[in-house]
């Protein structure tokens, strides 16, 4: 098999344990909208800039809880069943396409649930589905990694926060910036440079992962 | 001591920075000028605060401008020296100016053949009440600015708002450099390690991150005593200084990762393979982010960097020296650092009985 055939199997196999255990996904729906009406509650009012600044807050702790399970939901031994199937390349790219998918779907239901409770500020909509799309690929690349080290030591979801959240900071800025674009707190004309930087970054970091996960799930 | 010879050099660099640096007087300047709003059509009186000068010395060949761009400048038809440090200058305006702006800003120059010339950048404003450039051109006498005297000993620039701090330059930036040689030094080993797997190359990646570490925070804290004498507060949350604060939390979090595993090959694993990711986002932190937004730091939100226009020779002589001096400097910190810990590991193994 080569490793796009890899990875989609692989990818499907996710989607299936995914189905199957659908207590995962609905928990994060769950956190989504239940921050989503704490905030509403907390604030009745809220700004634009607030609202930016919040749907990246809460974007970005539903994508670490998101992840977090990437590489810990099936057994060490299993997982090393899996390395010897497959590539391991495909099983972290698959993983990072299955994060990146979910990520957008947890974005886009946060996006509609700020949305109806505190109305859309979004003015250019492109450019803000262009940040969330980048964004979640860069959340997913970041995050899964981190998670794949995390795994690896004993009290991983305290290592992921500590770990993950200083990391992901470069895109996390870049997208608050990309998106006060599209909402129109920011004028001038650099988004385009914007979104290139957030690219390379998101290509450097995948990059980098590639090279060194053939390190990291060798026990 | 054969192969000490670096570390000495390290030293000496050291001492020598702290030293020229420190005891090297500024050249002269104005710190204060007042009143610094005139109109035209008037003789007026400036009151000038020199800054290390010794006008008493020179009284007679003093000699002082208001300069308004690169060819017109008029010159004080009196110069009073009341002290060593204050001198009253006397103008005379003429009704109309040679510009078609309402507030025009003036360069006060004063010239000694003791202190050299000194500048006040842009600190002296005049309005006139009507615009006429034709008028403003025949009235002006217009006084070339020539023979600026240079003083002639080793002295550092005096800058406006800088005024001593400009010597937190050799400390400051030097501790940053040398902070990314060392990163640089354990990113390269923990690459030696991966190809090797020698736990030597693991304790040395370690080793410069925590001196690495050290360097960052004492870059930092000179960076906020200079912030407080220039931006007026130790903190002011400044994009520059946030994502260094955010890049020292990523090397924090190497350790806290490395303390997490009971194998040490593991340990030297993961660290490792976490030690270049780390390095990576390290540098869209701190040269990436700053560029995007407002920032006070040189080099970054727009503004040029330090040394194109504020370095002159004489500092160089004193930068570039400490610069070396500060990373052979942690680079030895850095070896101590790994022969301890790798004496303690022996340690650690003769007593489990291996």
């Amino acid at each position: 098999m080569n490793l796009l055939q890899e990875i989609t199997f692989l990818l499907k196999k996710e989607f299936t344990l995914e189905w199957r255990q659908k207590y995962a996904i609905s928990g994060i729906f769950l956190y989504v909208l239940s921050t989503v009406f704490i905030i509403f509650i907390s604030f009745q009012k809220i700004s634009p800039q607030l609202w930016n600044v919040l749907f990246w807050i809460v974007m970005l702790f539903a994508s670490i809880n998101a992840v977090v399970k990437s590489f810990v939901q099936e057994s060490g031994n299993r997982q090393l069943y899996y390395y010897q199937l497959a590539n391991p390349l495909a099983i972290l790219l698959s993983k990072m396409l299955y994060n990146a998918m979910l990520l957008l779907l947890i974005g886009v239901l946060t996006f509609v649930a700020l949305s109806f409770i505190a109305g859309s500020p979004v003015e250019d909509a492109y450019n803000f589905a262009m940040a969330l799309f980048f964004g979640s690929v860069g959340f997913s690349i970041t995050f899964t990694f981190v998670s794949a080290i995390a795994a690896k030591a004993d009290n991983n979801s305290t290592l992921m926060a500590i770990l993950s959240f200083p990391v992901v900071i470069p895109v996390l800025l870049l997208l608050v910036n990309l998106s006060a674009h599209s909402i129109g707190l920011l004028g001038g004309t650099q988004v385009s440079r914007d979104i290139m930087m957030l690219l390379a970054v998101d290509l450097v970091l995948l990059a980098l992962g590639m090279v060194l996960f053939p390190f990291l799930w060798r026990d | 001591m054969k192969n000490a010879w670096w570390k000495i050099i390290g030293v000496l660099l050291i001492i020598y920075s702290l030293i020229v640096g420190l005891l090297t007087p500024l050249r002269t300047g104005i710190s204060d000028a007042s009143p610094t709003s005139f109109k035209t059509g008037e003789t007026i009186e400036i009151n000038v605060q020199g800054y290390n000068s010794f006008y008493t010395k020179s009284s007679n060949e003093l000699r002082a401008w208001l300069k308004m761009d690169s060819v017109n400048a008029l010159t004080a038809n009196n110069i009073e020296v009341l002290d060593d440090r204050n001198l009253s200058l006397t103008f005379i305006l003429p009704a109309y100016l040679p510009t078609s702006h309402k507030v025009q800003d003036f360069t006060l120059i004063v010239d000694s053949p003791k202190d050299g010339a000194a500048i006040l950048p842009g600190g002296i404003f005049v309005t006139q009440d009507s615009i006429d450039v034709a008028s403003g051109d025949s009235l002006w006498v217009n006084a070339e600015i020539t023979n600026l005297h240079e003083k002639e000993t080793i002295n550092f620039p005096y800058r406006n708002i800088l005024y001593e701090t400009i010597r937190n330059l050799y400390y400051h930036v030097p501790l940053w450099f040398a902070m990314f040689i060392l990163f640089i030094t354990a990113m390269v080993k923990s690459i030696f390690y991966l190809r090797s797997f020698n736990p030597v190359h693991d304790q040395k990646a370690a080793a410069f991150t925590s001196v690495g570490i050290l360097y960052g925070i004492l870059g930092l804290v000179t960076g906020a005593i200079w912030a407080k004498n220039t931006w007026g507060a130790y903190w002011s949350w400044d994009v520059k200084q946030n994502m260094t604060a955010v890049g020292m939390l990523i090397y924090a979090a190497y350790f806290v990762l490395r303390a997490s595993f009971e194998d040490p090959e593991k340990r030297a694993r993961i660290s490792a393979v976490y030690n270049i990711f780390a390095f990576a986002t390290l540098i869209p932190l701190l040269y990436v982010v700053p560029k995007l937004t407002d920032s006070l730091h040189p080099g970054a939100g727009g503004n040029i960097a330090f040394g194109s226009q504020d370095l002159d020779n004489t500092m160089r002589m004193v930068f570039y020296p400490a610069i070396i001096g500060w990373a052979l400097f942690g680079t030895w910190l850095a070896t101590l650092v790994f022969k301890i810990t790798s004496l303690k590991e022996r340690w650690l193994d003769q007593q489990d009985g291996f």
